[in-house]
C-alpha cells in the first residue's frame, strides 16, 4: 500500500469509517477487518494506518477509547461519531456515483 | 468548529506531549504484538513473527515518529497555509491594511497607556514587593484627600500587640533627611520605621540585615542605619564593604547595617524613600521625643493580615481595640477622630494612589470605548472590503471550501491585523507610558513614577488584540461566508450590490462610531471645561511674579533661635533686591500638597462628637498676605514686631470664622495649638491651598517666629516686579552669601509649581482629550469610508438619474442626505449613551455639570460639521459623475 496510499488517502478514510460502522475495534483489528473484507487486497501499513485513524479523530470522525481485549490486553478501541457515521453515508453515495462516472467514461472510449 | 479543534488537538499534543506519546507508544506495541501473535497461530516461531511484521510495517520506532510528527506538521500546515494566504491579501492591499493597523494600534495604545500607568501604580503599591494582596494600610477618621498619619507610637504598639487578625502591623515616618559629611551633601526623602518594618514587607536587604527587634525602640549602642540601592550607588560607589561603615544623616553618625533592593524605594506608592532609620533616633535625627507621646500621631501604619483574615474582620478588630485604648487614655486622644478604617494599598488615601485610583479606572473605560470605535471602524472596513471579494468568495465556495473554511480564513485574517495593531501599540506605548513623567511639575516632594511596559502589560495587551479581532472580524466573517453563490456568480461586475440603507449592519456600525465619538467627545469636553474652570478659578492668592526657593536649617545645625536670626536676614537681604516688591517665608507653598495640619482647640466652640479638629495650618512671615495678594478682611496681618517675646498671634481665615464661629467676632477669640494659645488678630480671605477644586476650607495662620518648627522646609516666596524666573539666580546668590553651605532647593515660580494641585486633573483631561480627537477621526474616516465606497457602487445609478435629467444639487443631496441620516441618528443615540455615562464622572468634574448643555450642544454641532464634512467629498464626487462613463462603467 505504501505509493498507492498517497492516491488512495480519502479511500483509506472512508474504508476505516466503514469497518467501525460495524462495531467499535482497535488498531489490528482495523487492519484484519480491512484485509479480511478486500479478500486480501488491502492490506495497510501500521504507519498509514495510524495516520488515517489519527486523522479521522481530529475531525471528530471517530473516537477512541482505553478497554481490554478479548486476550486482557489493553488497546484503544475506535467509535464512529454520528458525524463520522453522516460522513461515511455521503462519501459512500459520492463513491458510487463517481465510480459509476469513471466505469462509463473507461467504457465509452 | 475545526480550526479550534485542531488548535485544541494540536496544543494538546504540545502541552500533554508525555501523555500523547505514551498512549500511541502503547496503542502501536500492542498493535506490533498483536501482528506478531496472529503470525505465531500460524506456525511461526516468535523471532520469526517479529521479523516477519518488521518487515511488512517497518520498525516500530520508526511508525510511532512517522504518525506523530504527521500530526503536530498537519496543523501546523493549515494554520501556514491560511496565515500565507491572508498575508497575501493584506500586502495586496495595503492601503486597507495600513489604516486598519493604524486604527487598531491607537485603540489599543490608549488602553496600555492606562493600563501601564495603572500596573505600576495601583496593581504594584509597592515595588520590590511582589504580593501586597495581603497588605492593607490603616487610616484614622473619615477618608481624606489629605490625610495624616493615624499614630502616636504607644497607640500603635498596644494595637500591633494585641492584634489577632494580623501577623505584623509596621509603622513609619517619612520626613527628608540629609546625608551629611559627603562630598556633596544631598537632601533625601528617609523614614523612621518600626524594627519590624523589613520583615513585615518581607524585604530582603541585598547586603548585610535590616533591623533587630531591640534596635527599634530602645536606642542602646550605636544608631544604625539600611540605606537604598540609590544611595549606596550614587554616594558610595557601591561600595561592597559598605556594611559596618559610618555615614552622616544630619550630622550624627550612623551605622550602615544593609542596603535595601533596587526595587526597593519605601511603602508609600508614588513616594520615594532611600533611607530607613529605626524609630529610636528620632532624637538623633529632628531632636525630638516623639515615640514617647501617645497623644502625637505621627506614624502611618501598613498590616499583614493572617491568612483567612478578611479585611473587615482585621478592621472590626482593630476599631474594639482602638476604642479600648481611647477609653484608657482619654486625654490623649480628645481631639482625634479615633474610627479606623482600612484600605488595600491599590486605593490607600497615604500616597499617590489615593488620587490615582479614582481616575484610572474611569480613565480605561474611556480608552475601552475608543477600542471598540476603532472595532466598530475596522469592522466596518473589513465588510465594505469583504463586498468586493463576493466573487472570491463565491468561487472558493463553489469549488468546496466549506463555510468554516471561509469564516477561518477570515478570522486568522483578523487576527493579524489585530496582533499587528497590538504590536504597533507596544511600540508606541514604550514612549506614551513615560509620558506621565511630564505631567509633574517640580516638586519638593520625592515624587516617583516608573510606568513602563512590564508583563502584565504584554499579556493584556495580547489578549485585548485577540478580542479586538475576534469582535471585529466576526460580523464581516459570518456575513461574507454565507453569500448565494449562485446569484454571486451569475451576477455580473455592472450589477450595483450594495446600498447603504440596504446594509443594515453597515448602517449600524456608522452609526456606532458616531455615537461612541460623541460619547467620548463629551468626556472630552467636560474634563476640558472643568480643568479651565479650575484653572480660571479664583485661588484666593495671586500666582504670578512669585518666586518660590526653599531651605531646610536643621540638617544644617541651625537651633530654634539661630535659624530665626538667619530667616530675618533672609527676609532683610531678599528684600533689599533690585526687583523685588515684597518678600516672606512660609512653612508650606500654595498647591503643591506641602501644606501641614494641627489639632486646635477654638475657644467658644464645642466640636461635636468625633468631628475631627484637625485643621490646616500654615506658618508664615511678616508680609505674607500682602506678597501672595491675599486680601484681610479685618485686623491685620503679621509683622516684624510679632517675635518670640510679644504676645501670640494668629490669622484666621473666612471659612474658619463661617465654620466655628458664625455670626461672631473672629478678633479677640483665642486658639489653642498644643502647649500655645493664641490670639485672633486678622481675618484673611479665603485661599485654595490644597486643590482648586475643592471647597475653602478652614485655615489658621501662625506668624514664623512665634512658631518655630526648625525641622521644617521654609520657602521663600518672591514677588517680583517682572519675570519671576530671572529673579532665581540672584535669589541663590543672596542666601549662599549668608551661609555658602546651605543648599537651596525648588527654586521655581509658583505659578509652576502650583501645577501639582491639578495634577491628576490634567491627566484625566488630556486623557480624556486626546481620546476624544481621536474617537472623531477615527468616525469621520469611518463614514468618509463607508459613503464613499456605497457611492462608488452607485455610479451606474447616479449617471441614470443624471441621464434622466437629475440636477447636480439633487445628486448632492442625495449622497450627502445618506451619511448626514446616519449621523444623525448616531448623534441621537450617542447623546442617550452619554446623559447614561457622565453621572460615572460626577464627582471629577469641577464647575460643569454631568450634563452640561454646552458641552453636549457643541460636541453634537462639531460631531454632525465634522460628518457633513466627511460625506461633502463623496458628494461633491458624486456630482461630477458623466452619465455617459457611468453608464459605460464596467
Amino acid at each position: 500500500m505504501d505509493k498507492q496510499s498517497d492516491i488512495v488517502q480519502g479511500t483509506l478514510d472512508m474504508l476505516i469509517l466503514k469497518t467501525l460502522a460495524l462495531e467499535p475495534m482497535h488498531g489490528y483489528g482495523i487492519a484484519i477487518r480491512l484485509e479480511q473484507m478486500s479478500k486480501g487486497v488491502f492490506r495497510p501499513n501500521a504507519g498509514s494506518l495510524f495516520l488515517a485513524i489519527q486523522r479521522l479523530q481530529r475531525d471528530g470522525l471517530i473516537d477512541g477509547e482505553w478497554k481490554a481485549t478479548e486476550n486482557n490486553r489493553r488497546a484503544k478501541y475506535y467509535v464512529l461519531t454520528k458525524k463520522g457515521r453522516q460522513r461515511l453515508n455521503r462519501e459512500t453515495r459520492e463513491w458510487g456515483r463517481q465510480a459509476a462516472a469513471i466505469a462509463r467514461i473507461l467504457e465509452a472510449s | 468548529m475545526s480550526l479550534l479543534r485542531k488548535l485544541g488537538s494540536g496544543l494538546r499534543s504540545l502541552f500533554r506531549k508525555e501523555k500523547v506519546n505514551r498512549e500511541l507508544d502503547e496503542e502501536l506495541s500492542s498493535y506490533f504484538e498483536m501482528a506478531a501473535e496472529a503470525e505465531i497461530r500460524r506456525g511461526m516461531s516468535p523471532g520469526e513473527a517479529r521479523r516477519a511484521v518488521r518487515l511488512e510495517h517497518g520498525h516500530v520506532d520508526t511508525t510511532k515518529e512517522l504518525v506523530r510528527s504527521a500530526a503536530w506538521e498537519s496543523f501546523v500546515e493549515i494554520l501556514w497555509q491560511d496565515l500565507r494566504y491572508s498575508l497575501r491579501g493584506l500586502r495586496k492591499n495595503l492601503g486597507f491594511t495600513a489604516i486598519a493597523v493604524l486604527t487598531l494600534a491607537l485603540g489599543i495604545t490608549a488602553n496600555t497607556t492606562v493600563l501601564s500607568w495603572m500596573s505600576a501604580t495601583l496593581l504594584n503599591p509597592i515595588p520590590g514587593v511582589a504580593h501586597t494582596s495581603d497588605l492593607v494600610t490603616i487610616g484614622r477618621g473619615d477618608r481624606s484627600d489629605f490625610p495624616t498619619p493615624p499614630f502616636s507610637y504607644p497607640d500603635l504598639r498596644d494595637l500591633s500587640e494585641r492584634t489577632q487578625t494580623f501577623s505584623g502591623l509596621l509603622g513609619y515616618h517619612e520626613d527628608y533627611m540629609s546625608l551629611t559629611g559627603v562630598a556633596k551633601p544631598e537632601r533625601i526623602y528617609g523614614a523612621l520605621t518600626t524594627a519590624n518594618y523589613f520583615d513585615v514587607l518581607g524585604v530582603q536587604p541585598i547586603l548585610g540585615r535590616t533591623f533587630l527587634p531591640e534596635e527599634g525602640i530602645r536606642h542602646a549602642g550605636a544608631a544604625v542605619i539600611v540605606i537604598g540601592y540609590a544611595v549606596w550607588q550614587n554616594h558610595f560607589a557601591g561600595d561592597p564593604q559598605i556594611v559596618g561603615k559610618k555615614i552622616q544623616i544630619n550630622r550624627h553618625p550612623y551605622t550602615v547595617i544593609g542596603v535595601a533592593p533596587r526595587d526597593f524605594t519605601g511603602c508609600k506608592t508614588g513616594l520615594r524613600t532611600d533611607l530607613w532609620i529605626p524609630l529610636s533616633m528620632d532624637r538623633d535625627v529632628w531632636g525630638s521625643n516623639r515615640p514617647d507621646y501617645r497623644g502625637i500621631f505621627w506614624l502611618n501604619a501598613l498590616g499583614k493580615l493572617r491568612a483567612g483574615v478578611t479585611k473587615n474582620q482585621a478592621e472590626a478588630e482593630l476599631k474594639l481595640l482602638m476604642q479600648g485604648i481611647v477609653e484608657r487614655f482619654p486625654e490623649d486622644h480628645r481631639d482625634s477622630p479615633n474610627e479606623i478604617s482600612l484600605d488595600p494599598l491599590w486605593r490607600s488615601p497615604f500616597g499617590i494612589n489615593g488620587y490615582l485610583y479614582k481616575i484610572f479606572p474611569m480613565l480605561l473605560e474611556l480608552a475601552a470605548v475608543l477600542l471598540l470605535l476603532a472595532c466598530a471602524n475596522v469592522a466596518s472596513l473589513l465588510l465594505v472590503r469583504s463586498v468586493g471579494r463576493r466573487r472570491e468568495i463565491a468561487i472558493r465556495l463553489a469549488t468546496g471550501a466549506s463555510r468554516k473554511q471561509i469564516i477561518r480564513q477570515f478570522l486568522i485574517e483578523s487576527l493579524l491585523l489585530g496582533l499587528l495593531g497590538g504590536t504597533a501599540a507596544i511600540v508606541i506605548t514604550v514612549w506614551t507610558s513615560r509620558s506621565l513623567g511630564a505631567f509633574f511639575p517640580p516638586s519638593t516632594l520625592p515624587l516617583t513614577h516608573d510606568a513602563h511596559i512590564d508583563q502584565r502589560v504584554l499579556f493584556v495587551t495580547i489578549a485585548v488584540s485577540i478580542v479586538a479581532a475576534i469582535t471585529f472580524g466576526i460580523l464581516p466573517a459570518l456575513r461574507s461566508s454565507s453569500l448565494p453563490v449562485q446569484s454571486v456568480l451569475k451576477e455580473e461586475a455592472t450589477s450595483v450590490s450594495l446600498n447603504l440603507h440596504k446594509s443594515r449592519l453597515l448602517s449600524g456600525l456608522v452609526v456606532a462610531q458616531i455615537s461612541l465619538s460623541l460619547v467620548l467627545l463629551v468626556c472630552a469636553g467636560l474634563f476640558t471645561r472643568s480643568l479651565q474652570k479650575a484653572q480660571q478659578s479664583d485661588p484666593g492668592f495671586e500666582a504670578s511674579h512669585v518666586l518660590l526657593a526653599s531651605y531646610e536649617l536643621s540638617p544644617a545645625g541651625y537651633t530654634r533661635q539661630t535659624g530665626a536670626a538667619f530667616d530675618r536676614q533672609v527676609l532683610d537681604k531678599l528684600s533689599a533686591l533690585p526687583g523685588v516688591e515684597s518678600v516672606t517665608l512660609a512653612d508650606f507653598s500654595p498647591l503643591s500638597f506641602s501644606i501641614h495640619t494641627d489639632y486646635l482647640q477654638l475657644e467658644g466652640y464645642v466640636p461635636q462628637p468625633h468631628e475631627s479638629m484637625e485643621i490646616s495650618r500654615a506658618v508664615v512671615g511678616p508680609n505674607y498676605f500682602r506678597t501672595l495678594r491675599t486680601s484681610m478682611l479685618s485686623g491685620r496681618e503679621f509683622t516684624e514686631a510679632d517675635t518670640a517675646d510679644s504676645q501670640l498671634v494668629a490669622v484666621v481665615n473666612q471659612a474658619f470664622v463661617d465654620r466655628y464661629w458664625p455670626g461672631e467676632n473672629a478678633i479677640g477669640k483665642q486658639v489653642t495649638d498644643g502647649p500655645s494659645r493664641f490670639t485672633i488678630v486678622g481675618v484673611a480671605r479665603n485661599a485654595k491651598y490644597r486643590m482648586l477644586t475643592y471647597p475653602s476650607e478652614p485655615v489658621i495662620y501662625l506668624p514664623i517666629y512665634q512658631s518655630y518648627h526648625s525641622t521644617q522646609d521654609t520657602t521663600i516666596h518672591l514677588r517680583t516686579t517682572g519675570d519671576p524666573g530671572t529673579m532665581a539666580s540672584s535669589v541663590e546668590e543672596t542666601i549662599h552669601q549668608l551661609n555658602p553651605e546651605l543648599p537651596l532647593f525648588n527654586v521655581n515660580p509658583l505659578s509652576v509649581t502650583m501645577q501639582l494641585g491639578s495634577l491628576f486633573a490634567r491627566v484625566a483631561a488630556t486623557f480624556a482629550g486626546s481620546f476624544g480627537l481621536l474617537a472623531m477621526l477615527l468616525a469621520a474616516v469611518g463614514i468618509y469610508g463607508v459613503v464613499a465606497y456605497t457611492t462608488r457602487q452607485r455610479v451606474r445609478e447616479i449617471g441614470i438619474r443624471m441621464a434622466l435629467g437629475a440636477e447636480k444639487r439633487g445628486i448632492y443631496r442625495l449622497v450627502l442626505g445618506q451619511g448626514f441620516r446616519l449621523t444623525l441618528v448616531g448623534l441621537v443615540v450617542g447623546t442617550a449613551l452619554a446623559v447614561a455615562f457622565t453621572h460615572l464622572l460626577k464627582a471629577q468634574l469641577f464647575g460643569v455639570s454631568e450634563t452640561d448643555a454646552i458641552t453636549f450642544t457643541s460636541v453634537g454641532l462639531l460631531l454632525a460639521v465634522v460628518a457633513l464634512v466627511a460625506c461633502h467629498i463623496p458628494a461633491r464626487r458624486a456630482t461630477r459623475v458623466d452619465p455617459m462613463v457611468a453608464l459605460r462603467y464596467e
